[in-house]
């Protein structure tokens, strides 16, 4: 009942005009740019951080949820007309939603992604909220060893458990991890690795890291690698509608989508990758047309964008009420949070309980205005696509230059922002995973703070991380998410 | 067994970034109040992580390259082979945007930029990709110095653009 009378008080602050307005630019925005071929959500959130400037902090997240989802939603898009995922948990999309493109069947496909987006983000949000308040309670009890705890946790998870190669994501992390010592050091105020550049005392913005990582790194690695290569956009003849037949085999894979992809995305362990990939492998085994998987089987679309939705929604899950980041998307959105001197957590939901709950009740209202806009407004976001690959690579790069310039009005910023280029693209042509270093530059500082903390309060004694026992649980299953996989292969080497 | 240069120079600088971390921590100050440890010790951390996971990445090198990673051959990772020119321009876009935006201004700085990407991604129409890198670059000044009350500099272009009212 308390939930619910602050779900509807923050309702009263969504539906505001003004912040109405917020979320449907956000909303447009975020589509708009999302839409765009090679620029995934983290990059849209991260380009766009700048316009929310001089917006009071409410209406800006209220914007930046809106971008969120609206890019999540434009990315779909593309996927399923272009097949170039944008982000890895696109992949799944692109087997099905591009193959039925092929076959002249854009249309539904699109209608189900939309759809399935639409009926997952809404669950997911209805669990959100659900969930959040528990969330918060129990966080409320944690402690500064606690939250360092998680974060090892959150650090492990993110960088040596999920990717192809432990140590190539442990290096990304600590590659993030350094990135974020630089600066002023929060407790003593002593300069770290500045080296009397005023500019870096600042700190690494995480939008340069982004913007470098995502938009640079992404720039050069194409122009060196696919500069030439010729895409097909599907064309969208036909209908829209969902067969009745379609509506059947969409309905399940929604539902089956949103309760894979929640979970995995509100437990500390990030990513949608592994949802989507299991949501479409579960469809493909239950799907009474298992041949058409492959070229072009709606489920296999239905399932993995509502797994995708869901599990976006459920990042917010460990965002909101415990401060934590679990995609290189949420990091950003944590560093927008920042940027604006709020420290996302339990205590938001007490001393800005109008703030989150606004948050939150705007996004049940971005997900119907994503339906409404998206599915009529399908031709103008096809047009969108059509743009020149050069024209469009040129026009990002002036709109990614100027995030970082605008920060210190200083060309340093711009010479950081190649040299995080430089090493997007390195890193995506050698396979080391970006997302790690994003999360350990704006998760780092802050696991720093705990953990200086914690020692404060024991004077000193590193033991309090084992003796209390949240702490220690949290340790042990990292210690054992690290161990158990290692020792299952020698095992399994041994047995052979 | 092959050992692959790229993979071998970016383990050594992984290496090489702990090192220098390792060596700049040396210089931090160490004392840590009531925690008992000081700004010193969470870079040492890092600098010990950064070490190790060199460590590692050369292991690899050295015992067959390193693992699960992308294909050597660009067709196989769906791509062409590598195309120094585009590479190189969009480098040179990059390159005269910061060193032109302090004194030439943004719409000019910008401008350059968007005609230096264009020609990486293969346009041949530098006078087009001019002339709309210029239009855009100045649509987006008006929207940012106006309407979002973002400083951003006019450069060369002020006495026109201040002579327009803006």
């Amino acid at each position: 009942m308390e939930t619910f009378n602050a779900l509807l008080s923050g309702f009263d602050v969504a539906l505001k005009p003004l912040n109405l307005l917020w979320g449907f630019i956000g909303v447009t925005l975020g589509t708009a740019v999302g839409v765009l071929p090679g620029v995934g959500p983290a990059l849209t959130v991260a380009m766009l951080l700048p316009l929310t400037v001089k917006l009071d902090p409410t209406g800006a997240l209220i914007m930046f949820a809106g971008i969120y989802y609206g890019a999540m939603f434009g990315g779909s898009t593309t996927t399923i007309l272009l097949n170039t995922p944008g982000e890895s948990a696109s992949i799944a999309t692109a087997l099905e939603g591009n193959r039925m493109a092929k076959a002249g069947r854009a249309g539904p496909a699109l209608a189900t992604s939309a759809i399935g987006s639409f009926v997952a983000g809404s669950i997911a949000t209805v669990l959100l909220t659900l969930l959040a308040p528990l969330v918060v309670d129990v966080a409320l009890k944690f402690g500064p060893a606690e939250y360092f705890a998680l974060m090892v946790f959150a650090f492990t998870t993110v960088a040596a458990v999920l990717g192809e190669s432990t140590v190539r994501g442990l290096a990304s992390l600590c590659i993030g991890l350094l990135l974020g010592l630089i600066g002023i050091d929060s407790q003593t105020g002593s300069p770290r690795f500045a080296f009397g550049v005023p500019e870096l005392l600042d700190g690494v913005d995480v939008v340069v890291l982004a913007v470098g990582l995502f938009a640079v790194g992404e720039a050069l690695y194409v122009a060196a690698y696919q500069s030439r290569l010729t895409e097909t956009l599907e064309r969208l003849s036909g209908s829209l509608m969902m067969s009745k037949d379609d509506w059947q085999r969409s309905w399940p894979a929604w539902l089956r989508g949103t309760a894979l992809g929640f979970p995995f995305g509100s437990i500390p362990a990030g990513g949608a990758e592994i949802p989507t990939f299991l949501s479409y492998s579960t469809e493909k085994k239950l799907s009474k047309h298992p041949e058409e998987f492959g070229t072009g089987a709606i489920e296999g679309v239905a399932g993995p964008e509502a797994a995708n939705n869901a599990s976006a929604t459920g990042t917010l899950v460990p965002l909101l009420t415990l401060g934590i980041p679990t995609s290189a998307t949420a990091a950003i959105l944590l560093g927008a949070f920042q940027n604006y001197g709020i420290q996302p957590g339990p205590l938001l939901f007490q001393s800005q309980a109008d703030l989150v709950w606004g948050l939150i009740a705007s996004l049940y209202v971005g997900n119907v205005i994503l339906l409404v806009l998206n599915l009529p407004l399908i031709g103008i976001w096809v047009k969108v696509l059509q743009i020149p690959r050069d024209l469009l690579y040129a026009g990002i790069l002036v709109f990614a230059t100027l995030g970082a310039y605008s920060l210190h009005q200083s060309w340093i910023d711009l010479l950081t922002l190649y040299v995080f280029g430089l090493m997007g693209f390195a890193m995506r042509r050698w396979g080391i995973p970006v997302a790690p270093a994003v999360i350990g530059l704006i998760l780092g500082p802050l696991a720093e703070t705990q953990f200086r903390r914690a020692l404060s309060i024991s004077q000193g004694d590193a033991s309090v991380f084992f003796t209390q026992p949240i702490s220690a649980t949290f340790l042990a299953v990292t210690a054992l998410l690290i161990v158990v996989p290692w020792v299952v292969r020698r095992v399994r080497g041994a047995g052979r | 067994m092959r050992v692959r240069a790229p993979e071998l120079a970016l383990s050594l600088g992984v290496l090489a970034l702990g090192t220098a971390t390792a060596i700049a921590t040396a210089r931090l100050p160490g004392e840590g109040g009531y925690a008992g440890i000081g700004p010193n010790f969470m870079p040492g951390v890092v600098a010990a992580g950064l070490i190790a996971c060199g460590l590692w990445l050369l292991y690899e090198v050295f015992t067959g390259g390193w693992r699960a990673r992308p294909s050597d051959d660009p067709a196989e990772r769906g791509d062409h082979a590598f195309h120094a020119p585009g590479f190189v321009w969009v480098t040179a876009g990059l390159g005269a945007h910061m060193a032109l935006i302090g004194h030439a201004g943004f719409v000019i700085a910008g401008a350059l930029l968007f005609a230096g990407v264009a020609r990486g991604f293969g346009s041949s129409r530098i006078a087009r990709d001019l002339a709309l890198g210029s239009a855009i670059a100045l649509v987006v000044f008006l929207f940012f110095v106006k309407f979002l009350n973002v400083n951003l500099p006019a450069g060369w272009l002020a006495p026109l653009l201040g002579s327009a009212g803006i």
